[in-house]
């Protein structure tokens, strides 16, 4: 990544061979991704190609590494590397080339010459039980690293659910004492990119915002960006026209399962669940779990590993499905609200017992 | 000529080799948003005619089934101009039956369509020359004649620099 300071968006991709008919469309499919108005295209692409590249330091905390897999291993070129690459990345423990002291010394570097200004992505949990003892890195505990780097920050990026939320880590009983990211930086902007793991596009839309318009996008309330996680899965759903005809697939293998009918009462957490998989969806635009026949787990929701059951918990209410999902047939999309109220409702007292998913519900053999 | 339907399918198809009957709810898998859809275009070409403005619709942004775009693509038709950029991937342009009325999709080098729009305009913005190209085009042009034989006499009839 050698490359001038100065160079901006534009510069970058022209060398990379791209025209600029390429850059409009480019910003004409950022536009769309971001829901921003097409008119909006030039004005993007103004913006866009004077930007500079941000200094970004990416910390990985308790962490799979899913979440950098799933942005670094969209086929090239995509929008998502086009942004990715427009950003100076000064830190990533997985990527970077250096190791050791040399790894520690470009953050430190990094901090220093962009101090306020330098973006810092996190993904992974903070453990604080027994001083932060569960995750060092270089001899420092995780809740340093990150008290140290966002001190300079811009603003944070929580990429994933386990920064975001706490995730997995955080699940009961929380052996670590794992916390999200907004319980220990309370002083900067702090925008959440949930999933497990988060789309790839959605991670460089939020990028994409901050480069054209030198802002963060507008937020949920659980600090979402609205672009990508205003809709829930199943406002969205092909399926959505059978959950409000009533027809339900009963098990993985029957007639309405075949039928491709609605899986909510096989635990689809689509209702409550707020995230872009089935617009954006996944790998290269092929398909999102509910299209290869199994129901999403509300994966961007906090809490969602101890909300019960994948399949039944939820989504199986204790009436017949039929009563409640008749009326909201009947009343439209005020009614589907009231039934996620009455399954987020259900997902609390889920959470408290934390059911546990046996092999005859994934068999649905009762 | 290429039919607009036979560009569309990409990865999805692919889903056909699953025994899942992916199986639209609507009774004829249309949404009904292609009638509201068309008076927004008209909305938009009389813009166009009355103020000169137009303005774009991005398909993507809305719940259309396939079957939605395929009554879509059937309600507007296909008029006399057709092209394809070769930019980051293809974009195909077409100008449907109802003039001033484009159809713009996007698609990345994987085929993947990432940007599908309806552009109510006199030519969409695609494409036309970027004014940077053809300034950059014509002082190329210009330095290569200038350099062959031929820039001799050029530079004699527009005074050289």
């Amino acid at each position: 990544m050698l490359m001038a300071e100065t160079d901006t968006l534009l510069d970058l991709l022209r060398r990379r061979g791209v025209s600029r008919r390429g850059f409009l469309k480019f910003c004409a499919a950022t536009a769309s991704m971001l829901a921003l108005p097409p008119s909006m295209a030039p004005a993007i692409a103004e913006a866009l190609g004077k930007a500079r590249r941000p200094s970004v330091i990416w910390l990985s905390f308790q962490e799979c590494t899913g979440c950098t897999e799933s942005l670094t291993r969209s086929h090239s070129p995509t929008l998502e590397n086009l942004i990715f690459s427009a950003i100076s990345l000064d830190y990533h423990e997985t990527l970077q080339a250096a190791a050791g002291t040399a790894a520690e010394a470009a953050r430190e570097e990094a901090m220093k010459n962009n101090r306020g200004k330098y973006l810092v992505i996190v993904d992974g949990s903070v453990p604080m039980g027994d001083g932060g003892v569960y995750s060092t890195v270089a001899g420092k505990s995780n809740i340093e690293i990150l008290k140290e780097t966002a001190a300079g920050a811009a603003a944070i990026v929580c990429v994933g659910t386990c920064s975001s939320y706490g995730g997995i880590p955080y699940a009961q009983p929380n052996p670590t004492g794992a916390v999200p990211v907004s319980e220990i930086i309370t002083d900067k902007p702090i925008v959440k990119v949930p999933g497990c793991p988060p789309i790839p596009v959605v991670i460089t839309g939020v990028l994409a915002h901050y480069l054209t318009f030198k802002s963060l996008p507008d937020l949920d309330e659980l600090g979402r960006p609205l672009a990508f996680f205003g809709e829930t899965i199943h406002d969205r759903c092909y399926r959505r026209p059978f959950y409000d005809q009533g027809k339900f697939a009963k098990s993985f293998d029957d007639e309405g399962a075949r039928n491709g009918w609605c899986l909510f009462e096989l635990g689809c957490k689509g209702p409550t669940t707020h995230n872009a998989c089935a617009t954006t969806k996944w790998n290269q635009g092929t398909s999102f779990p509910v299209e290869s026949g199994h129901g999403c787990l509300g994966c961007s929701e906090p809490n969602f590993w101890d909300a019960g059951s994948f399949y039944k918990a939820v989504s199986v209410p204790t009436e017949p499905t039929r009563i409640v999902a008749g009326v909201a047939a009947a009343a439209g999309v005020a009614a589907g609200a009231a039934m996620a109220v009455h399954n987020r409702r259900k997902k609390a007292v889920a959470a408290a017992g934390h059911q546990k998913a046996s092999v005859e519900d994934l068999e649905k053999k009762s | 000529m290429w039919s607009a339907n036979c560009w569309r399918g990409g990865p999805v198809s692919e889903l056909d080799r699953i025994g899942v009957a992916v199986v639209d709810g609507t009774e004829d898998g249309r949404s009904g948003h292609v009638a509201a859809l068309l008076r927004e275009i008209e909305s938009l070409l009389r813009s166009l005619v009355e103020r000169d403005e137009g303005g774009s619709i991005d398909l993507r942004s809305l719940p259309l089934t396939e079957n939605d775009l395929v009554q879509l693509e059937e309600a507007l038709g296909e008029g006399e101009v057709a092209a394809q950029v070769d930019s980051l991937g293809f974009s195909r342009v077409w100008e449907t039956a109802v003039s001033g009325v484009w159809w713009v999709s996007h698609e990345n080098e994987e085929g993947e369509v990432i940007g599908e729009f309806i552009e109510v305009t006199y030519c969409p913005e695609i494409l036309i020359t970027p004014t940077e190209d053809v300034k950059e085009s014509w002082q190329a042009l210009r330095a290569r004649l200038l350099e062959s034989e031929y820039g001799k006499t050029m530079g004699d009839a527009h005074g050289g620099d």
